[in-house]
């Protein structure tokens, strides 16, 4: 066996299939090559199967993955490659780069392109000396038998075959390399994230630093950015569930129950009053709100009143948890304006239709070309003096509301109102911002005022 | 709808402290939407040693509409209906809000019981009465409060036996009874139009 490691490395550019050969003679022909399906199988056979290490697997004997606890499984977060995994630090999941493996994934040939990388990668990683092994530490590592079979993986499967030169066995590659190139480029151990790492000192991952909040290993010692965004959300997270821990007590003064035990999860919010700081449940302040004068009660003095102190609120804003202060309500009630302002409002109806609250609706009041108020109200404008008032006005803020709306009216070519001149080159001229500036105009007024009515009931 | 879970616990709550405020509230039948208070007449005033019915009738609507109240105990007040026991309060009509409760509504009528309003007056006999001639007003309030007030906090055995002095039979007398919340007015008139 120390001999086929000092072979690989000599001979496995020119010669995969000898290579192949020489580390796995039981397992692989030099026919189940030839034919991808059959090599397929047989990696998969060799990756231990997700659903048998949880003890669920319903295949049986049947499965193509591995039931075998010596084959090593495909720990590679998916979502991480597609740039998108909402764990961060905290996944359960190898983070691998993809561009690393498919740089050298494409330094191998075409056929096999995790021969190479693969083996490569057995001599990179074992030894704990210098990266580049001398043939002394090869033989070294090559001696372990099950390394090289463990680590041997051709597959059919593409997420896998594209990181099998880093990731695809991120126990014994890709270790050596990265940590060499640089410290961050590598994955923090997943189960020391997790709480604790069966392989303690052995684990050949870096174990992270402890996070003084969550109180796990998940802080990578080399991703600053990374490190900063964990404990920004698990502050966050512990201020959530401290609030949420104070809110369980609190009960609505009109059902008499406590809000945050009420049977459904809708029920389970708390309804805050723009004006005063008495705790009712959601549902509850929606319906005394919403009830009818037909008790002969008056709207505006009783209705939209406390229940308790009677000083008038214009509005209600939902909220999961109670504030303990004046900031955490701000911030509750921002957040919620804030949500609010990007729902295009139905009253409004992009323009067809009309909304009571006008000016100070908390919605999105989009005009559609085509819509109603488009046609009588701001096409004619269009050519009027009000749009170089609105363009000199434009603020910086504007300017995502104009890309938006262009994006929007892309395909849009303003049409002339009746009476103006038909004139080819001015209506060259009238560019789709120009088109747009009523509308940056109608949403700068929409959006500075919000007191006033309440539509939010 | 009622809220059941709230009247529920409104009721818990009210006989848990019956001892210090003296009100109290019970379901008239099975129905939990009609219910008799008591409050007691406060003291320092004409009312006081007097126990007074009221009559609760739960709105669909409750708690975000004001429950439906009316003195069964006859009282001589400038704000309560000498004939009905309607009751003049606004608490019980626009002013209403859910966050008030029976216990706290009867402590309101407690309350107007101690500071009658003669300018806003459901009956305008007495109003009249407690503007022009306050002695008087005083005399007929506590009459009233010996004569109806402190009969009612007789055992019902002996208002069954008062009645069947009267001549009305035992076993209707009972079931009269029963059916106006133990008030033997209430019950005489009725058996008397029958």
């Amino acid at each position: 066996m120390t001999f086929y490691g000092h072979c690989f490395r000599q001979s496995n550019r020119q010669s995969p299939i000898f290579a192949l050969e020489l580390a796995e003679p039981k397992f692989m022909s030099s026919d189940s090559f030839l034919g991808v399906n059959l090599a397929g199988t047989m990696s998969k056979k060799r990756v231990l199967c997700k659903f048998f290490a949880h003890g669920a697997c319903l295949k049986g004997e049947h499965c193509e993955y591995s039931h075998d606890w010596k084959d090593p499984s495909n720990n590679i977060c998916t979502f991480y490659q597609k740039g998108a995994c909402a764990y961060g630090s905290r996944c359960r999941y190898e983070h691998v780069k993809v561009y690393q493996s498919q740089s050298s994934a494409s330094s191998s040939s075409k056929t096999y392109p995790s021969q190479y990388t693969c083996s490569d990668s057995i001599h990179a990683a074992r030894p704990p000396g210098p990266v580049l092994g001398t043939v002394g530490h090869v033989l070294g590592v090559s001696s372990e038998a099950p390394v090289i079979n463990r680590s041997f993986l051709p597959s059919g499967e593409p997420a896998w075959a594209e990181n099998s030169g880093h990731g695809g066995i991120p126990e014994f590659s890709g270790i050596g390399e990265s940590r060499s190139l640089n410290p961050a480029d590598h994955p923090i151990c997943s189960f020391a994230a997790a709480g604790n790492c069966p392989r303690g000192e052995m684990c050949p991952h870096i174990h992270g630093d402890m996070c003084p909040i969550c109180g796990k290993h998940c802080l990578h010692p080399f991703r600053p950015q990374e490190r900063e965004d964990h404990m920004k959300t698990c502050f966050q997270r512990q201020k959530h569930l401290e609030a949420l821990k104070h809110s369980q007590e609190i009960e609505c003064s009109v059902c008499l129950e406590r809000v945050l035990s009420k049977p459904t999860a809708a029920e389970r919010k708390f309804g805050i009053l723009s004006e005063c700081d008495h705790p009712f449940c959601i549902s509850c302040i929606r319906n005394w709100r919403s009830s009818s004068s037909s008790a002969g009660m008056d709207v505006n003095s009783a209705v939209r009143a406390c229940p308790i102190c009677r000083k008038l609120s214009y509005f209600v804003i939902p909220s999961v948890i109670w504030y303990a202060n004046k900031d955490e309500k701000e911030e509750i009630v921002d957040s919620y304006k804030a949500k609010l302002r990007s729902i295009d409002c139905k009253h409004f109806d992009f323009g067809n239709g009309s909304c009571p609250f006008g000016t100070s609706c908390f919605y999105k009041h989009t005009v559609k070309p085509g819509s109603s108020l488009w046609d009588s109200t701001l096409m004619p404008d269009l050519y009027g003096s009000r749009i170089l008032d609105v363009d000199e006005a434009e603020s910086s803020s504007d300017e995502e509301n104009r890309d938006v709306l262009r994006e929007l009216f892309k395909h849009y070519r303003p049409r002339l109102p009746i009476g103006v001149e038909a004139d080819d080159s001015s209506s060259e001229d009238l560019d789709v911002d120009d088109a747009l500036a009523p509308f940056l105009m109608l949403g700068a007024l929409d959006m500075s005022d919000l007191s006033g009515e309440d539509n939010v009931m | 709808m009622v809220d059941l879970a709230r009247v529920q616990k409104e009721l818990q709550e009210c006989n848990r402290d019956v001892q210090v405020s003296g009100i109290r509230v019970s379901p008239k039948a099975d129905c939990i939407t009609h219910l008799i208070g008591s409050i007691p007449g406060p003291l320092g005033t004409p009312y006081e040693g007097g126990v007074f019915n009221i009559d609760i009738t739960l709105p669909d609507g409750y708690p975000f509409e004001p429950p439906k109240m009316r003195f069964v105990t006859k009282v001589w007040h400038p704000n309560i209906s000498s004939q009905s026991g309607a009751i003049c309060l606004d608490i019980l009509k626009d002013q209403w809000s859910p966050a008030l409760t029976l216990k706290t509504a009867l402590l309101s009528v407690q309350a107007l019981l101690s500071a009658p309003e003669p300018d806003d007056p459901q009956d305008a006999v007495v109003a009249q009465q407690y503007l022009k001639d306050y002695q008087t007003f005083v005399g007929t309030a506590r009459y009233w409060t010996e004569a109806f007030a402190k009969a009612s906090s007789l055992g019902i055995d002996e208002k069954v036996q008062k009645l069947v002095e009267m001549g009305f039979p035992e076993d209707i007398v009972r079931s009269t009874l029963e059916a106006v919340g133990g008030d033997e007015n209430l019950a005489l008139e009725k058996l008397c139009s029958a």
